[in-house]
């Protein structure tokens, strides 16, 4: 028995899946304030009483990530950084508690300016002086050479055992100084917070005898164990768009291409299938209005849901982007794409006939009710389209820096359009034919995002760059020797990777899926100096990819 | 405000030989730089992906021999295409302007191109100037060329053309490739006074470029008024390129682009691959999108680089002076040689192929009309290392061409194919009606480019 959660905005959903089939399903308000409660109310109503020891898995998606970023109910931390060249440091300004550093390294991990003992000693005794607890030291290049990051930190440690300090380059490897600034400080502010609400949900989990795994859902689409959560809080975010994407993928298992549309009241996010590939973000999630280092699905929240506000402006219908509160069918305030739908699709949400009298109000004419109805869903589509449509555009034109990227142009053509949520049965099939292809809606789309949590497997990512000049490798925020194999051939590289990788997946216990690995960059460049080869430069990525569970087959629908 | 645009293609998968200065590796530390800093991410830049440039783009330029396909690779392409796309997104007014941070380059290729020559096929600037006229109109075009080495190529392809003032600074043809660029290269008969050559003594730095650029480039360009302004932005000035011997800094170069405000800015040389490339492209981007740049400095920085000798600073004032006058007498030149009642002026030109080891031999015929710029027709030798020859012919018609210029090349084309046992290939470009044929004088075919 396989349990998933995703918590959302505003409702939390909840599924049980025992061979293949969906055995239990439920949906609840989400109480922002007491998700524990929810989360264990959802438990309660999906599993039976005593049945906890049946349970093989648990997954669960969460907002709290986000909840707690957009309300800033946070630790204070500072932030320290070693900028070198470059950019102005002082715009990145991320903190109030905010310290520029001299020092500097530079790409190829070379020290250019070593950094100045007193001025970080100075650094931390304002820092203390402050009241702060917390501090992050990030620098630049540092996932190519760590040492200025630990000097600094060695050097306010010493000055003040008590601070907790977290250093970029155990953060993030790939390349991109002011995300990485931003992951980090984001990821010292939230780790606490998190690992308080993991020791609640760990409570309430194993208080009712599930002694099964618990995993959180993870923004790139698949999962991680609620204990290497306590590390990484920032990669929990976003991860229910990311679940109903999975679970779009748990429903369809194929090679096809899906935009995967996911209704919610206040938003629809799109995020696309490529021939059976969940598409992820050219550039990482954004968190505060900043890019970070989260790796993340390609998803787009468009300000349109089934409880948006639809009013008459100049003779035009508009609809949302805001929400007042929920559909007129259920007593909400406005008339809303729900009671288009309850009014066109035979009546059966809330009370329609509340439905009907809020619509009414937007025609002087009470005969053209269903033709407003009509028009509504013409628009909410015409909507949809023109964003599934630029999202293909904009993944088109992607950057690429190789000739043969650009001679083989990528190119979109959708095979289907997968609806999750509960208003895609009405939107589904006519967004399809209008876009020209397949429509595909279950009796589970409404739970989607669940069942997306309960099968998607872990995900686990490396990026190794090797420099035979400087006889050194860096990978995952570590500089280490390279080992001395003669003239370094790209497939020494590869193997190397493939090591590192095979430690960290038995490190974070999923060694079962190491064997799903695929290399996704390989990039090679002779070091070429006074016409003689010097070195070589080897950029290389692997990753075990979002996928679903060892054993998963597919769902009955 | 309108964000900065930038192609960048490194070309991650092409080289002209693997331990050439024009390889992989190149833009390695660039990609590296520009990716740590983050600054895509910024509001102020958009990248664009390049496109690919089409025959007829390339056609519309050049004469390719035997075919476009034979000189423009898919490298070639997309390079080229990356400044095409930079022109397509100005005009269309989504950028305030754009910098096409590509590889190959492209500044030494000549209207006829035989092969490669100073590490370039096609010169991306130079269609992308013809790409301007034809899809948007746009007349008057500035283009200065900052490369280290003299930017003969494009100086050729807009000898004859008033519309395009083409200016050049570069250390001194007597002490580095191309071994042209003097002060007495001022343009066609027609269009004399714009094209500028500021050789520049060897070890000029930041304040000599900048004293050039504030007291002859920057008047001048105002003078001539034009609706863009073009940087064919080389980067082998710098104090540690390896192929040259200059003084100029990463800072000096923002500080130019800053002052010089191109609309579009278009990569050449520049091969300091890790001291100098990095912080240069930085710069430039910086200062195109209005960044602050004050905290950009390379590794070993040394503010007295910036410093200009006694010496070297009379000699730049000297070259002004005489520029000056050039640039002043420019409308009495050029009538001048219109009254000399010639209807055609010739001259011999001899072309050398550094990479491919090619010699060319050119006549160059120009007809002196007295309402437009002429066409102009070039019969050209090229012999290969090998001892290969190949002769063509190639009449090109500008695009501010008077009817009688367009019968009389149309006329002279059909004229020499029928001579058809003296040339392995003649060649028709109208510019003006945006027509280009290659005729094969073996098996008597004529072909559109399309």
């Amino acid at each position: 028995m396989l349990v998933g959660i995703d918590v959302g905005g505003t409702f939390t959903d909840g599924v049980v899946l025992a061979d293949g089939e969906v055995v239990r399903w439920c949906k609840r308000r989400t109480d922002t304030g007491r998700l524990q409660e929810t989360i264990e109310a959802v438990i309660d109503e999906l599993l039976p009483q005593g049945s906890g020891r049946e349970v093989e898995r648990i997954v669960l998606s969460t907002t709290l990530i986000t909840n707690l970023l957009a309300t800033g109910q946070l630790e204070k931390a500072a932030l320290v950084v070693i900028p070198g060249s470059g950019l102005n440091p002082y715009e990145l300004r991320l903190a109030d508690n905010y310290y520029v550093l001299q020092g500097g390294i530079d790409f190829r991990g070379r020290e250019i300016t070593p950094i100045n003992r007193s001025e970080v000693r100075e650094t931390a005794r304002k820092i203390k002086q402050a009241g702060i607890r917390k501090v992050a030291v990030v620098g630049k290049f540092s996932q190519r050479n760590p040492s200025q990051e630990e000097q600094v930190a060695s050097i306010i440690h010493n000055e003040y055992p008590d601070l907790d300090i977290l250093m970029g380059h155990r953060v993030s490897g790939e390349l991109n100084f002011p995300r990485r600034a931003v992951t980090t400080y984001y990821t010292l502010i939230t780790r606490e917070h998190w690992s308080r609400f993991a020791d609640e949900i760990e409570k309430v989990i194993r208080a009712r005898q599930i002694t099964a795994p618990i995993e959180i859902m993870k923004a790139d689409g698949g999962t991680m164990s609620l204990d290497a959560s306590r590390q990484m809080p920032c990669q929990t975010a976003f991860s229910g768009p990311a679940a109903s994407t999975m679970g779009a993928f748990a429903l369809t298992m194929d090679d096809k291409t899906s935009v995967v549309v996911d209704i919610g009241g206040t938003t629809t996010d799109l995020s696309f299938i490529l021939q059976g590939e969940p598409l992820h973000a050219s550039k990482g999630a954004k968190l505060g209005g900043r890019y970070t280092h989260v790796k993340a699905l390609a998803v787009r929240s468009v300000a349109l849901g089934g409880d948006s506000v639809i009013r008459i402006q100049d003779g035009r219908i508009t609809i949302g982007p805001d929400r007042k509160g929920d559909a007129a069918c259920f007593g909400g305030p406005a008339p809303t794409p729900t009671d288009a739908f309850n009014l066109l699709e035979g009546r059966k949400l809330g009370d329609p006939e509340l439905s009907y009298r809020a619509m009414a109000g937007l025609v002087k004419d009470e005969t053209k009710v269903a033709d407003l109805a009509r028009a509504v869903v013409e628009e909410f589509i015409d909507m949809l389209c023109r964003n599934i449509q630029e999202m293909m555009r904009s993944w088109e034109q992607e950057p690429a820096y190789r000739v043969w990227e650009i001679v083989n142009r990528r190119r979109v053509k959708l095979d289907r359009v997968v609806g999750i949520g509960a208003p895609a049965a009405i939107v589904i099939p006519r967004l399809a034919s209008r876009m020209g292809c397949q429509g595909f809606v279950t009796r589970l789309s409404a739970v989607g995002n669940a069942l997306g949590a309960v099968v998607a497997r872990p995900t686990l990512q490396l990026t190794l760059h090797a420099d035979t000049q400087t006889g050194t490798y860096s990978t995952d925020g570590q500089v280490k020797k390279l080992p001395n194999l003669g003239r370094i051939q790209m497939k020494d590289i590869k193997e190397l990777s493939e090591k590192e990788l095979k430690f960290l997946a038995e490190e974070k216990g999923m060694a079962d899926y190491f064997s799903e690995r695929e290399f996704f960059l390989e990039e090679q460049f002779n070091v070429i100096r006074g016409w003689t080869t010097s070195g070589r430069i080897f950029d290389v990525g692997i990753t075990i990819s979002p996928g679903v569970i060892k054993g998963f087959k597919g769902v009955k629908i | 405000m309108k964000p900065t645009g930038l192609v960048f293609f490194p070309a991650f998968d092409w080289a002209i030989s693997p331990t050439h200065p024009e390889r992989e590796e190149r833009l390695l530390y660039t990609r590296d730089q520009i990716f740590e800093e983050g600054i895509m991410d910024l509001p102020q830049i958009t990248e664009y992906q390049p496109q690919m440039a089409t025959d007829r783009d390339v056609a519309r330029t050049h004469f390719c021999v035997p075919t476009v396909r034979d000189q423009a690779t898919d490298a070639h392409r997309i390079s080229c295409g990356g400044a095409l796309t930079i022109a397509d997104a100005l005009m269309r007014g989504e950028i305030r302007n754009g910098f096409a941070l590509v590889r190959p380059p492209g500044h030494h290729s000549m209207r006829v191109s035989h092969g490669n020559r100073g590490f370039c096929n096609i010169n991306n600037e130079a269609i992308m100037v013809d790409y301007l006229r034809h899809r948007y109109n746009v007349k008057r075009i500035a283009i200065v060329d900052t490369d280290v080495h003299h930017g003969d190529g494009t100086q050729e392809i807009f000898w004859h053309d008033p519309d395009v003032l083409f200016i050049s600074f570069h250390q001194d043809g007597r002490t580095l490739y191309p071994g042209t660029g003097f002060t007495n290269e001022i343009g066609g008969p027609l269009a004399q006074g714009y094209t500028l050559n500021v050789p520049l003594p060897p070890g000029t730095g930041d304040q000599g470029i900048l004293y050039v650029l504030d007291h002859l480039v920057l008047p001048v360009l105002k003078e001539f008024n034009p609706e863009l302004v073009v940087n064919s932005a080389g980067q082998d000035n710098h104090y540690t390129d390896p192929l040259a011997n200059m003084r100029f800094t990463a800072r000096g170069y923002a500080e130019l682009n800053r002052r010089l405000a191109p609309d579009i800015a278009v990569l050449e040389g520049g091969y300091s691959v890790e001291t100098a490339l990095p912080y240069i492209n930085m710069g430039i981007i910086m200062a195109m999108a209005g960044i602050d740049y004050q905290y950009l400095y390379e590794p070993d920085y040394d503010p007295g680089l910036a410093q200009e000798s006694r010496k070297g600073m009379e000699i730049i004032k000297q070259i002004i002076e005489v520029l000056q006058k050039t640039w002043r007498d420019r409308d009495k030149l050029v009538e001048n040689a219109r009254n000399t009642r010639e209807k055609f002026y010739q001259r011999h030109k001899y072309i050398y192929y550094d990479t491919d080891n090619v010699r060319e031999q050119q006549l160059e015929t120009l007809r002196l009309c007295p309402t437009c710029p002429g066409y102009l027709t070039i019969d050209s030798l090229a012999r290969f290392a090998s001892g290969f020859e190949n002769r063509v012919c190639c009449v090109s018609i500008p695009w501010q061409a008077c009817p009688i210029c367009v019968r009389d090349a149309n006329e002279h084309y059909e004229a020499i194919k029928k001579r058809h046992d003296r040339h392995e290939f003649i060649y028709l470009q109208d510019k003006s009606n945006d027509r280009f044929l290659r005729y094969e004088c073996q098996t008597r075919k004529e072909f559109n480019i399309e």
